[in-house]
């Protein structure tokens, strides 16, 4: 794999070369989140905004992250490119790519990392686009920064991209100003500035959120395409289980900072195991299905200044259990499922008991507690 | 993919080419108009910016040519034509000494003129430096410089003025420009501070960070174009307030003294003839006021011309 991103992007492929041995074993992964903790250090009280979060993103994988407003979606994503401002920082965990810690670089390295290695396109293309510099100028200074070309040569480069994005007669578009581009250009100049500098990695954070839905529609085809097309994984961060469905081969769901399941795509939608996942399934709507309400999930997001005890869900699951009030463990439910709900894989209520003495509950979740990898 | 591709072929289609292909393969040919373009369209339309720019360019001539040709013609004295009428060669008539005073006009304008626009550099380039730092680090750095900001401000400025200038030597037209300038970058400094506070948070300067982008790089291509609206609002008003501050300085006598000319010691000598002669204090006086409001209205349209998402309208 290291020699894959060297053949395709020299500089890339050196330093992975003169680096640190990757620190895992399987050198599939293009990037291992490994117990990734961001905390904003506000005056109400610690926000564990992201929680001890573990995944890992393989080569060319696409890897859809869910969870409702507020779950840790976005932090996640900006701890990767260490984007967190204060008073958020990023407490613990790793963050590996080919061998380094991106949390240990020197903030020089870390500039090299973002664009180069990881983009990131962002949910507002109204606002993430520099209003005082065309559209062009715009590309054509991210592929300057990182390829070090002539400005003749990025700004062919920028056209070029343009083309590639999709948006017609480019070379007179390039020209424009991101306030002459309706919002659907304007995320594909987002997304050609982000891939122009061909990177692995692609953060998308709500990429079509702001879009209508046809315009998402041409979006999502667009981002599929690019993906064949430049071999790059794709970490979509996303409230929409459509987009999920249709762009990703892996999922993370992500419930108040923490991770509570993850597996391959059809698993998540053929049989969810957390319960909450299950609540977001059912609670998207279906066509030509005939019903007086739409089902929700129950309650609202705990606040993060005063999480519950044990597990974060209990008070909207369906499924509470005595044993709730004990941190569940994150455990594989079936292969490549995990899933951090006290339920059996059958959905059965585990056999400590119904109401275990904490003590138990505590050492089932010791013995329960695998490391996921 | 397809759509991609088709695109691409599109484009590949040369502009000038007589091309067969579909209605919907049709280029545009409307020209793209440019950066300078637009803006000079926006400028345009304010009518009194132009107007403002106009006179301030004859302004702007006069001042710098007529000293020019006519030499040392400014300070010359004439004791047979004290007071006299105005003539073809002095079409403001002479002075108490027999000057010329049209052409003392002039040089007391290019004085004034050099006074205000190198004052201002010195307002803009202190100005943006301390409220980009400040705006952009936050913090306590932002504290340390906006306190010392405030210490500035809250200087009476016309002594300190006049303090450097009795110190450092009376008359000397740079030591009048650093006095002003160094003590009239504050306000300058508030409004970029302001603006980078609020462009700091902007999602272009978040995702110029994500491309990798460093701070040098952000601050200088991204929020300081961004932030051009007050600066040039700054420098407008640095240059009347320039001009007027080194005319009450040459008023009280601490600025540019005769013989040398400026429009404030034109205003001190005319003082004295204010019942016998009071066309006098109208000259210099006019001046000042058209320079201090024509650099305004200059100001106004240039910071609308110069920001892209103001409309063309009309």
């Amino acid at each position: 794999m290291t020699a894959g991103a060297g053949t395709r992007r020299g500089r890339a492929g050196v330093r992975t070369a003169r680096g640190v041995p990757p620190a895992s074993g399987d050198g599939a992964n293009l990037l291992e989140l490994r117990g990734l903790r961001t905390h904003f250090f506000t005056r109400d009280g610690t926000v564990k905004a992201v929680d001890g979060v573990t995944f890992e993103i393989g080569n060319g994988e696409t890897i859809g992250v869910v969870g409702e407003s507020g779950c840790g979606k976005s932090i996640t994503a900006m701890s990767i490119m260490r984007l967190i401002e204060r008073p958020g920082q990023i407490v613990a965990g790793n963050v590996v790519m080919h061998g380094r810690d991106l949390l240990k670089l020197s903030d020089e390295q870390m500039r090299d990392v973002r664009g180069n290695q990881i983009s990131m396109i962002f949910q507002e293309p109204m606002t993430s686009l520099n209003p005082v510099y065309t559209c062009g100028d715009q590309i054509a200074e991210a592929v300057q920064l990182h390829e070090g070309v002539s400005r003749r040569q990025a700004w062919s480069r920028a056209v070029e991209m343009l083309q590639q994005v999709g948006i017609p007669d480019a070379k007179r578009r390039a020209g424009e100003f991101p306030h002459q581009m309706s919002g659907g250009m304007r995320q594909r100049v987002m997304i050609a500035m982000a891939l122009s500098t061909n990177p692995e990695l692609l953060i998308a954070d709500e990429p079509t959120t702001a879009l209508d839905v046809t315009i998402q529609a041409q979006i999502l085809e667009l981002m599929k395409a690019l993906r064949e097309r430049n071999k790059m994984a794709i970490m979509l961060i996303t409230h929409d289980l459509g987009v999920v469905a249709e762009m990703a081969d892996q999922v993370v769901v992500m419930y108040a900072g923490k991770v509570v399941e993850r597996s391959d795509v059809t698993t998540v939608f053929e049989r969810p195991h957390h319960p909450y996942t299950e609540g977001l399934l059912r609670s998207i709507p279906r066509l030509g299905e005939r019903r007086a309400r739409l089902e929700v999930i129950r309650g609202v997001v705990p606040n993060p200044l005063n999480l519950p005890t044990g597990c974060l869900f209990k008070r909207r699951c369906p499924y509470r259990m005595p044993i709730c009030d004990t941190a569940p463990p994150f455990q594989e439910v079936r292969p490549g499922q995990y899933s951090r709900c006290w339920l059996t894989p059958e959905h059965e209520p585990p056999t400590v008991g119904l109401s275990p003495a904490p003590e138990v509950a505590e050492e089932e979740a010791e013995r329960l507690t695998v490391a996921p990898r | 993919m397809e759509r991609v591709e088709l695109n691409r072929e599109g484009l590949v289609l040369p502009a000038t080419a007589p091309n067969v292909a579909a209605d919907h393969e049709e280029i545009d040919r409307t020209p793209v108009r440019t950066y300078w373009q637009l803006a000079r369209q926006r400028f345009v339309q304010h009518r009194l910016a132009v107007i403002a720019l106009v006179v301030l360019v004859v302004l702007v001539a006069l001042a710098y040519i007529v000293p020019l040709v006519t030499g040392p013609l400014f300070g010359r004295t004439n004791l047979a034509k004290i007071d006299a009428p105005a003539t073809l060669e002095a079409p403001l008539g002479y002075d108490e000494l027999g000057r010329n005073t049209a052409v003392r006009l002039m040089k007391a304008t290019q004085t004034s003129l050099t006074i205000g626009f190198a004052a201002v550099l010195i307002i803009v380039g202190v100005g943006s430096l301390v409220g980009s730092i400040a705006g952009y680090m936050g913090g306590i750095v932002d504290n340390l410089l906006m306190r010392f900001v405030d210490i500035v401000l809250s200087l009476p400025v016309l002594f300190i003025i006049l303090m450097i200038v009795a110190l450092f030597g009376a008359g000397n037209v740079w030591v009048v420009i650093i006095a002003i300038g160094i003590t009239g970058w504050t306000l300058a400094a508030r409004l970029i501070r302001a603006e980078f506070l609020a462009l700091r948070e902007a999602d272009f300067v978040q995702a110029a960070r994500a491309l990798g982008a460093g701070h040098r790089r952000i601050v200088l291509r991204h929020m300081l174009p961004a932030a051009m609206a007050p600066l040039v609002v700054a420098a407008a008003l640095g240059v009347a307030d320039s001009v007027i501050t080194e005319a009450a300085l040459s008023f009280l006598g601490f600025g540019i003294s005769s013989p040398e000319a400026s429009l404030g010691n034109m205003l001190t000598n005319a003082q004295e003839y204010f019942y016998s002669a009071p066309i006098r204090a109208v000259y210099p006086g006019l001046v000042l006021v058209l320079i201090v409001l024509c650099a305004s209205f200059l100001g106004d349209g240039l910071r609308d011309a110069l920001d892209p998402r103001q409309r063309i309208g009309k």
